[in-house]
């Protein structure tokens, strides 16, 4: 970025690095909720994943083995949720609250047994450093899309993710079942679908999307674990997949929106002036929140998840 | 007779009821088991662990037992009060995770009232009793909120709790506490100004921080069975909650008025979970300091499910994690972080939803008894019922 790129752009870009672990965290709520699993145990996923990508980058010197540690925790505690919820159709929102609460233990745990540090981790190697970034010079100088020519890796795949997750939800064979599942069970069950095995699939695939979002904040906007993560990303993501009415394309909107939220506060914050200096901090950093709230009032209106959603499915006799 | 009794006493009038109780039970020990291998695999001694934590967490008698007995209770109050929080919506179908946001709301009025002027120099029995009116009338307004967005907008209460607690935050600690509400610098106190007298909770431990936090808080615990399990408006709640999945038909056609019942519930809640705010406040820290560690409404969740969201049983789980978080302190002396007593509470939390598989093998295992003893075909359901 030596060339001066316009505050437009930048602002852009900001927004999309903003919004790569709110998205992820989303999707993984869009992916385990279409298939009748409420999974709140996204900020846990990334909490552990977070640390999980950093150790491994870390010890191996390479963001990319960090990337794999991560995605190896987030299906762990993908298949745990799973094992809870599905297969011994255990209370969903109990499994998740026990995930959170463990990751703040465990992860306090590991940071001061791995590392010696409490509060935050050394640095790691990342995918935000220049030579790691995917660059697309020739977009350099044009406006808005100037913004695609210096993203992290991590910012692409949450892209591709959404489009990748919007396919399979409504063109495939398999998307079809995910939702059959989410919809009513026992209907699929009559049609020969094995909704276990779907439930299965789609809450693991959802922990690994959760996970991705994690490492966004430790290998791709920072380089390094601080204790506070994910500072309610996780949830921030939730909110977003409802926001979003369950759809990946309207989690993308919604994180975006909620990133950008952020960015204005933070422009506001620093060129404001006259009445804008006046207004407190606390208000700024509330903005976002309130935004959701009134947005959801007036423009969305009423959110509808899934028929089948969060309801332990048993088969019968 | 015996089984009315039981059924009114528990709740539960199913086969194997007891196991109500001996899930939770279960699940601690076993959480503990598995504590126990996470400690000893990172190469530390489980036993020290659990003997200093143990030792001080002011449930069982040992060395400077009054003391860390009462700080046990200091401590548990708080989880009750979130808990108890969780619990009411809970009951009520509603799945609320803004006790947090809740809590704070009820600290920073507790201490606004605690030391703004006209109420200062005020009896102390009168000033209380205004502290805790405002307390409860704010965490109340700010969990009707939410109650009443899903009333009348359908906006699903998870998410505007979540919005609520981070607007909470940001309004509470990015602006009243550095702004309006700031103390003044030539005293130089950073936060807010100290509550005065007045507005600090009598002791009832002589020698020890123990208040009357404790008491009040039994008597919320009591009300709350007594609401739900004691009055027409508790059936209603708890009618709301067994029909959730069916979008509360049932109630609806029996003429519950539904959705003042949510907005209601969530008023109730909100105001329980701010008494754990003016708890810490006018008990323990005199102030709204500028860095509030927070975090008692989500472990407020984790005490109302290792409840079984009865208040019996939140009241019990709440000094349970109080015990473990008083001794937390004490785990540091065998290098543990004190975090340490999250992960007992997360693996009992996880427990608890595999309670299916608990209940599977606890009843295989008392049938395989009954069976080796009476030699009868045991006829116990397993994990369908």
């Amino acid at each position: 970025m030596n060339n001066s790129p316009n505050l437009l752009n930048l602002s852009i870009a900001q927004t999309l690095d903003f919004a790569a672990p709110i998205l992820f965290a989303a999707l993984g709520g869009v992916m385990s909720e279409n298939a009748g699993v409420v999974n709140i145990a996204l900020e846990g996923i990334m909490r552990f994943s977070a640390f999980f990508g950093v150790w491994g980058a870390f010890v191996s010197k390479s963001p990319w083995i960090g990337l794999l540690w991560g995605i190896a925790i987030g299906i762990v505690l993908g298949a745990l949720h799973a094992y809870i919820t599905v297969k011994w159709a255990g209370d969903q929102i109990v499994s998740g609250v026990a995930i959170n609460v463990m990751s703040m233990g465990i992860i306090t745990y590991l940071l001061e047994f791995v590392f010696k540090t409490t509060g935050y981790s050394p640095p790691a190697p990342y995918f935000g450093s220049n030579n790691m970034r995917v660059h697309f010079t020739f977009l350099k100088n044009i406006p808005v899309l100037g913004a695609f020519s210096n993203l992290t890796i991590i910012v692409w795949l949450a892209l591709i993710s959404t489009a990748v997750v919007h396919f399979v939800l409504y063109h495939t064979v398999l998307g079809l079942r995910i939702r059959s599942v989410g919809e009513n069970p026992h209907a699929a069950e009559t049609l020969g679908v094995n909704v276990f095995k779907i439930k299965w699939l789609a809450v693991i695939w959802g922990s690994i999307f959760a996970a991705m979002g994690g490492m966004a904040l430790s290998l791709g906007t920072l380089s390094s674990f601080t204790n506070a993560m994910p500072m309610g990303k996780g949830f921030i993501g939730l909110a977003a997949m409802i926001f979003g009415k369950w759809t990946p394309v309207g989690a993308l909107i919604a994180s975006l929106l909620f990133a950008s939220a952020q960015i204005v506060q933070l422009l506001l914050q620093s060129s404001a002036s006259g009445i804008a200096k006046q207004i407190p901090l606390g208000f700024y950093l509330a903005l976002p929140y309130l935004l959701t709230i009134g947005a959801l009032i007036g423009v969305v209106g009423r959110a509808i998840p899934p028929a089948a959603d969060g309801i332990p499915y048993k088969k019968e006799g | 007779m015996k089984n009315v009794l039981k059924g009114i006493v528990f709740g539960h009038r199913e086969r194997n009821w007891w196991l109500t109780f001996v899930v939770p039970i279960v699940s601690i020990i076993i959480a503990l088991l598995v504590g126990a291998i996470f400690i000893w695999s990172t190469g530390r001694s489980p036993i020290l662990a659990y003997k200093l934590m143990f030792g001080a967490s002011g449930l069982f008698p040992g060395p400077y037992f009054k003391n860390h007995f009462a700080e046990m209770l200091l401590a548990s109050s708080m989880y009750i009060s979130t808990g108890l929080a969780f619990a009411i919506a809970a009951k009520g179908g509603l799945f609320s995770i803004g006790a947090e946001g809740q809590f704070l709301v009820g600290g920073i009025v507790a201490a606004y009232f605690g030391y703004a002027k006209p109420f200062a120099n005020m009896p102390k029995p009168i000033h209380l009793t205004i502290i805790f009116i405002m307390v409860m009338l704010a965490g109340g307004i700010w969990g009707a909120i939410a109650g009443w967005l899903k009333a009348k907008n359908g906006i699903h209460e998870v998410i505007t709790t979540i919005m609520l607690n981070w607007i909470a935050i940001y309004l509470i600690e990015d602006w009243l506490v550095i702004g309006p509400m700031k103390a003044n610098v030539q005293t130089g106190v950073s936060g807010t100004p100290y509550v005065s007298e007045t507005a600090k909770l009598p002791i009832i431990l002589h020698g020890t921080r123990l208040n009357i936090s404790i008491i009040i808080i039994i008597v919320v615990a009591y009300l709350t069975w007594f609401m739900l399990y004691r009055t027409t408006f508790g059936f209603e709640i708890r009618a709301m909650g067994y029909t959730l999945i069916y979008n509360m038909e049932a109630p609806k056609a029996a003429g519950v008025k539904v959705e003042r019942r949510v907005v209601q519930t969530m008023f109730i809640s909100g105001a329980v979970a701010a008494l754990g705010g003016a708890f810490i406040i006018l008990g323990i820290l005199f102030q709204f300091p500028p860095v509030f560690e927070g975090g008692y409404g989500f472990d407020g969740i984790a005490v109302s499910l290792i409840g079984q969201n009865e208040p019996l049983g939140v009241f019990l789980a709440g000094m349970l994690i109080g015990g473990l978080r008083t001794g937390a302190t004490a785990v540091q002396l065998a290098h543990i972080p004190k975090t340490f007593p999250s992960i007992i509470e997360g693996l009992i939390v996880a427990f608890i939803a595999l309670q299916e598989l608990v209940r599977y093998l606890i009843l295989k295992l008392v049938n395989a008894n009954r069976k080796k003893h009476l030699e009868k075909p045991a006829t116990g359901g397993a994990a369908n019922e």
